[in-house]
């Protein structure tokens, strides 16, 4: 489904990547972790090409991200995308978040692209807040409704950039809850995030970045079990202390 | 002491109201130009195309360090002619008006497009991407995403700049073109009562003015509670 090879970034000459490669397998579920500065979000950004790359490839279900030929707009309607801060519409109600891709990019009409973004509106728990607009529900809710306008675009995987962190403690576990619900569905995924819990619960994989390298690329239990490096020992058991 | 006598006024009435339509005139169609062609010339300043940006750069500075007299008296001296030659019209046709709503249209464009640009600038980097990992074409992020909540910020600063334009419409009196400053002007002249017409003028400037930029402050006032909500 998705596929990294080799892939390297630079801003002038500070290296923010460096030769990452991996794969992500349909239905597959990819926890990406790091400390902060180590490149995690940058990759993820790659592979819908909202952060350019100089060298490398990234296939996402069969079209190459980094070619100049490519159509990014029809590639990323079909990635869904959650961002650290929503990144809901201000201006917009709920419906109008959740509806305005589908009817402007995907060209449905208005009635099907409501009844698509209330139908997730109900399966995130938010079916009241329709009207509402973004700037009166809490950071869980909004996080929800954003979650809910990636999957309105019916997409082929799913990109999570650091969705809980910048959440309050109490809000965090209702975010999880919808990631892990769509983690056991079978959506394939690809999370930036620091839950571990997380990532014991439904992660298929556990992709350790530093400095801008895939450090560690392990099966879930080998991570937690045993990690082979000392850099992501350290990163653990400085997250797992509490 | 000198002796006031406002007897004039009132029979000038109709002669100071139709200047004063000439004045909002110029005034409404400046505005729409100028936020039009200055939403144009700020995304041209913002895009990544060079040439554009340099373009609309040079325009802004071009307009922004000359004096709006210069340029209105240019456009009078030579937009006139311009029209007449283009539409083939009648020597005695008065372009004056159309002339003056030009020069004005593409000075305060230049002071727009920078209140815009500002505008563009405040709205969050995360809002571009979000809308085209949704898969906007950027054009599209811009007009649905961007531009909306850009407006809706800047609208006390172009209603403000709104109302330094109307002021700036009195310059029109040197092409002896009748706004509401030059009819005022017109009639003290005529009955040897310039004081109290100028007076009166300034009055009536002040108070329209000031309503306007009191109904600003409440918007902003409104709007900030909106956003702090």
């Amino acid at each position: 489904m998705i596929s990294i090879d080799n892939v390297s970034k630079h801003y002038g000459n500070f290296q923010v990547l460096t030769d990452c490669t991996t794969q992500v397998k349909k239905g597959e579920v990819i926890v990406v972790c790091g400390p902060s500065g180590s490149g995690k979000s940058t990759l993820i950004k790659c592979v819908n090409g909202l952060e350019p790359f100089q060298s490398g490839n990234i296939i996402v279900d069969g079209i190459s991200v980094g070619d100049p030929k490519t159509n990014l707009s029809k590639l990323r309607s079909r990635v869904g995308m959650v961002f650290q801060h929503f990144e809901l519409f201000p201006h917009m109600s709920i419906t109008d978040n959740l509806s305005i891709a589908q009817e402007k990019v995907l060209g449905r009409n208005r009635d099907e692209a409501r009844g698509k973004g209330l139908k997730l509106l109900e399966r995130v728990g938010l079916k009241a807040h329709a009207d509402k607009f973004p700037g009166q529900l809490s950071g869980g809710q909004q996080q929800r409704v954003a979650i809910a306008r990636a999957l309105c675009m019916d997409p082929i995987c799913m990109l999570f950039d650091e969705p809980t962190s910048a959440l309050d403690p109490e809000m965090i576990n209702e975010v999880l809850d919808v990631m892990v619900e769509l983690a056991q569905e079978g959506m394939t995924m690809m999370c930036v995030t620091h839950e571990m819990g997380f990532a014991r619960k439904v992660a298929n994989r556990v992709i350790f970045m530093d400095k801008g390298q895939i450090v560690e690329d392990d099966s879930k239990d080998a991570f937690f079990g045993a990690p082979r490096s000392e850099r992501a020992r350290q990163f653990l058991a400085k997250i797992l202390q509490h | 002491m000198y002796d006031f006598d406002w007897s004039s006024i009132p029979g000038a009435l109709p002669f100071l109201w139709d200047g004063m339509k000439i004045s909002l005139e110029i005034t409404v169609s400046a505005v729409i130009f100028g936020v039009v062609w200055g939403t144009l010339l700020a995304m041209m300043r913002l895009a990544p195309v060079k040439p554009l940006a340099w373009f609309a750069a040079g325009y802004v500075n071009v307009f922004r360090s000359i004096p709006l007299v210069m340029v209105l008296l240019w456009f009078f001296l030579i937009v006139p002619q311009l029209l007449r030659s283009f539409f083939n019209l009648d020597p005695n046709t008065d372009v004056r008006l159309t002339s003056a709503m030009i020069g004005f249209a593409l000075f305060e464009s230049a002071y727009y497009s920078e209140i815009i640009r500002a505008g563009i600038q405040s709205v969050p980097k995360g809002q571009v991407a979000a809308a085209s990992a949704l898969g906007m074409t950027y054009a599209q992020a811009m007009r649905l995403v961007v531009l909306p909540q850009a407006f809706r910020n800047m609208v006390p600063l172009l209603l403000t700049q709104a109302i330094v334009l109307f002021q700036d419409t009195s310059l029109v009196y040197m092409s002896a073109l009748a706004d509401f400053f030059g009819a005022a002007y017109k009639v003290g002249d005529r009955d040897g009562r310039l004081v109290e017409l100028l007076l009166f003028a300034g009055a009536v400037y002040f108070f329209i003015c000031f309503a306007a930029s009191q109904l600003v402050r409440r918007y902003q006032k409104k709007l900030n509670a909106h956003v702090a909500h």
